[in-house]
């Protein structure tokens, strides 16, 4: 399976979708048609989608229904400058957030070994 | 083209019943819905025999239990179906009989809902379509992150929301069928661990088991059987929709509610102000504020401070979960939704004892469904 992420040099990137038909850009993307207008097969077509956006609101969570899951962890609703709003895993270790604050994503160990996991934190000023 | 329930013949809650909400038992799903069913029958005056469709909301027991259950009330042969829409089973399974009497093709329909904790199975999670936060998601933490966007918005302190449920556990301490039945102080709401963000234990529902149960009939089922129409009570609208794609950033959840809730006050011929009591999908205790704004009877940022002066209090302008709601009543999934209208019955009768809205002529039921859904009824006295 693909995965919804990459690294583009420095950037990590996420793997979205854009349909040709209403111009709708989704994530993540998906196989079956277009949520905006229905449009499907060669009506959609992968797009790559800028790992930065705007922190619209965090919590910590201190429990998980999945006993896979560890807590506490720190979860984002991000509007992405390419315009979905989702919602990903935050590291708030590296860098205070805040709401409002630009966010950006970054491929981190979590568990020695194991493939790198996304994250988003708050963008250094430059 | 839909036409709402209005453009059909009028139709009539006659009957309701109710099994306790309460946690995890012995008791089988049978024993809780025959509960329900029987106080429903006898509510109503009638026998089981003049019940001519039944509706069964449920999400967890898993494949054909109705028939298992209707039985032992006298095997009809009457046509009965399942209705899975998640939190919004029940409330689907009363848009059903409500539909299937106002069309004519029957005169008295039953609607319950009756479900016992099980282990919960998203089809979500089998579409094959992944997410950034896949097991890390939970209903409490999508709400904690409105939660704290409305916080945030507005300016409001997590007591400001807790205020919600305080309100809600004092209506359930006067509800029999309540699962929480204990008036919690703000203190007492905001103590223990927080499980999400500002979210503590006390505002999250509780999901149990429990069973409800309406009869819906016809005008000439009222006649035919003698009914008695001070105990009968209108349904105006039943509306039921599900999420479409609404701007980025907006909370689905609300912007659903919103579409419902007009749709609904318009198939009634209503306007919101004119309703006496509203029981919303408060899972969770942000959910009550939001929703009070999306129905128009608060304008936006102003539902903390107009529940903090009692407006939506029992003998407030419009009683808002005066059951207790989700939060404190519970819900035990397949009957939520069928115990909202048992309690808008019994309150446009007059009947809902300490727990009264005085005057109370018009109320609505609000349930969303994981996915997401929304069902609404608006009842008339």
């Amino acid at each position: 399976m693909e995965a919804l992420y990459e690294k583009q040099g420095p950037a990590t990137v996420l793997r979205g979708q854009h349909c040709r038909l209403c111009g709708h850009v989704a994530f993540p993307p998906n196989p079956y048609g277009c949520e905006n207008c229905g449009g499907s097969g060669d009506a959609l077509e992968g797009r790559m989608l800028a790992g930065r956006g705007r922190l619209l609101a965090f919590v910590s969570v201190n429990r998980a229904v999945r006993p896979n899951v560890a807590v506490p962890y720190t979860v984002g609703s991000i509007a992405l400058e390419d315009g979905p709003v989702i919602r990903a895993l935050m590291n708030a270790d590296v860098a205070p957030l805040h709401v409002d604050s630009r966010v950006e994503a970054e491929l981190i160990e979590t568990t020695k070994g194991d493939a790198p996991q996304l994250r988003f934190r708050a963008m250094e000023v430059a | 083209m839909r036409r709402p329930l209005r453009e059909f013949r009028p139709v009539y809650v006659i009957g309701i019943g109710l099994h306790p909400y309460q946690s995890a038992s012995e008791t089988s799903y049978v024993e809780l819905g025959l509960t329900a069913i029987r106080a429903a029958l006898a509510d109503a005056a009638i026998n089981f025999s003049a019940v001519e469709s039944a509706y069964t909301g449920t999400a967890l027991l898993g494949m054909a239990p109705s028939r298992v259950m209707l039985r032992h009330l006298g095997a009809s042969g009457l046509p009965i179906s399942h209705i899975e829409n998640a939190s919004a089973s029940g409330s689907t399974a009363v848009h059903h009989a409500a539909l299937e009497v106002a069309t004519g093709a029957c005169d008295i329909a039953l609607a319950v809902g009756v479900d016992k904790p099980a282990p919960i199975r998203l089809a979500h999670h089998e579409t094959g379509v992944r997410d950034l936060i896949g097991d890390h998601d939970s209903p409490f933490m999508h709400f904690s992150l409105l939660a704290h966007d409305y916080m945030h918005r507005y300016g409001f302190t997590p007591e400001q929301i807790a205020q919600v449920a305080v309100k809600n556990y004092r209506n359930a301490s006067k509800n029999p069928y309540a699962q929480r039945r204990t008036a919690y102080s703000l203190e007492e709401v905001m103590a223990g661990p927080r499980i999400s963000g500002m979210l503590t234990r006390l505002q999250c529902c509780p999901v149990g088991e429990g069973a409800a149960a309406v009869i819906i009939a016809s005008e000439d089922a009222i006649i035919q059987y003698g009914i008695n129409p001070s105990q009968c009570v209108r349904i105006l609208s039943s509306t039921s929709r599900s999420e479409k794609l609404y701007g980025p950033g907006a909370d689905s959840d609300t912007e659903l509610t919103r579409e419902t809730l007009a749709a609904s006050c318009a198939e009634a011929g209503i306007a919101p102000a004119e309703l006496d009591l509203v029981e919303f999908h408060d899972g969770f205790s942000i959910e009550e504020l939001l929703y009070v704004e999306a129905l128009g009877v608060c304008p936006p940022g102003e539902a903390p401070r107009q529940l903090a002066r009692g407006d939506f209090d029992i003998g407030g302008r419009i009683a808002v979960n005066p059951s207790g709601g989700l939060l404190a009543m519970g819900h035990p999934i397949g009957p939520t939704g069928v115990g909202q209208i048992c309690e808008i019955t019994l309150q446009l009768r007059g009947q809902a004892g300490k727990r009264q809205q005085p005057g109370a002529r018009l109320g609505l039921a609000h349930m969303i469904g994981i996915g997401s859904v929304c069902v609404a009824h608006i009842l008339s006295k």
